[in-house]
């Protein structure tokens, strides 16, 4: 009889144990507004809104699901366990867990990015970690967060969409831009010289496209799309769960790279 | 009918239902089991791919710092018996013994500023960062199915079966807590 008690007792000690742990880590993470959460409203309208068009590409393409999020702070975790735990509570990517997230932790200094289990082939942690370092920390250094988040992730859609990107050894100064002028010049002359031999009409100004500089602006081709609040954006009717809330179930692994800026 | 053959029917019906309940508790154990196993092979992939990476980042250093050779050496020691361990138990450890020699060849960094800048050298910390991360996720999750295997097995009715069967309780490794140590970069 009283082995049965203690039995009994021991269930229900591990039942509350159970319900405990997982309450206590469900209730530590805000549920999600849409691709872009800035929690921490660190971010302008114009960033949310790229990000969101980045975002919307990238899931329509390639059924990849990007969340941007951004949190005043990450206690009682560290930011590398929070975005874990986050990520898979969102379970941010569809059923290839092909999902990203980028976090910002503005108390800690910390930015960390995680692949879902489905890309950590395409997105190397150590690619992850570069894009960090060049498109990131200059300008979370200078506080400006909207430009380094919406640079990143247009970086990581840029790679996904299976371009290079190119890690800059070390601070070589005027010399690389030297280099990419020299080079953009030669392009230029060449392009000039081909035109004087048309095969048949002549062909327009045409775009000199790889000027083999580092930094140059990369227009997002979306789709025709209104200039209007984004779906499932930061702001927007209160209580209302938004449309674009819900992610597809993907899972991580704990992967990503992370720096303290 | 016969109060007798009613008496057996009743009998055989729930012989039958027991036999049947018994059969889906067996499989049900049998693939808590696989899968608490399949965690387990979850973290031994990440220890390999730990492993694999650290060749790569010892041949980084010793382009900038040559003559560091006990580092280098402790360092393949340390990587030859992770990878000769068989036992969970003895790849936790020797995991441990890695992660001290792997200190002292990161710390070594900090007297080659040279080697601290090379971009090569920042992704291969960046891997492997990530992958002690990944380690540290899955050992999560092997122990949260080594939880729920032991407190399975403990409960009636299936303790009976599960005593049976001859099926044990699982020890599970108490997270470490690891340096989460994350490159620092100065521009």
């Amino acid at each position: 009889m009283s082995k049965c008690k203690s039995l009994i007792s021991t269930f229900v000690f591990i039942l509350v144990l159970l319900t405990l742990t997982s309450s206590a880590f469900a209730a530590s993470y805000p549920a999600p507004r849409g691709f872009v959460n800035d929690f921490a409203n660190v971010m302008d309208q114009r960033s949310r809104a790229e990000i969101q068009l980045i975002a919307e590409q990238l899931q329509k393409e390639q059924g990849i699901e990007l969340a941007v999020v951004t949190v005043t702070s990450t206690e009682p975790l560290d930011p590398k366990e929070y975005i874990t735990g986050l990520f898979n509570t969102w379970g941010v990517g569809g059923p290839e867990d092909s999902g990203l997230v980028i976090l910002l932790s503005i108390a800690e200094g910390a930015i960390e990015v995680e692949p879902g289990y489905g890309l950590e082939g395409a997105l190397p942690d150590g690619l992850i970690g570069a894009v960090i370092d060049q498109e990131g920390i200059p300008h979370f250094k200078n506080k400006d967060f909207s430009k380094g988040l919406t640079n990143m992730a247009r970086a990581y859609a840029h790679i996904l969409a299976g371009e290079q990107f190119e890690i800059k050894k070390e601070k070589t100064g005027g010399n690389g831009w030297l280099t990419s002028f020299v080079i953009f010049m030669l392009i230029v002359i060449l392009l000039r010289r081909n035109r004087k031999y048309p095969p048949g009409g002549t062909g327009g100004t045409g775009s000199t496209g790889g000027s083999g500089g580092t930094r140059r602006p990369i227009i997002i081709t979306g789709p025709t799309r209104m200039p209007g609040p984004p779906r499932g954006g930061g702001f927007g009717g209160g209580g209302s769960r938004p449309s674009g809330g819900g992610f597809g179930g993907g899972r991580s692994g704990g992967g990503g790279a992370g720096r303290r800026f | 009918m016969k109060k007798s053959t009613q008496v057996l029917l009743v009998i055989a019906v729930i012989v039958v239902l027991l036999v049947v309940s018994v059969i889906g508790k067996y499989n049900t154990l049998m693939e808590m089991e696989t899968a608490v196993d399949a965690r387990w092979a979850q973290v031994e992939n990440q220890l390999q791919r730990r492993a694999d990476l650290i060749p790569n980042l010892v041949n980084t250093v010793k382009g900038y710092a040559a003559h560091e050779e006990k580092v280098f050496t402790d360092i393949a020691d340390a990587r030859a018996r992770l990878l000769g361990a068989k036992s969970p138990e003895a790849q936790m450890e020797a995991n441990a013994g890695l992660d001290s020699a792997l200190g002292r060849l990161l710390a070594l960094s900090e007297a080659y500023p040279e080697l601290k800048a090379d971009t090569s050298f920042v992704r291969l910390q960046d891997e492997l960062a990530g992958t002690e991360n990944r380690i540290a996720t899955e050992r999560m999750r092997f122990n949260e199915s080594v939880q729920t295997w032991n407190a399975t097995i403990k409960k009636f009715p299936t303790n009976i079966l599960a005593n049976m069967m001859g099926k044990q309780s699982k020890t599970f490794f108490e997270a470490a807590p690891i340096a989460r140590e994350v490159p620092q970069v100065q521009f």
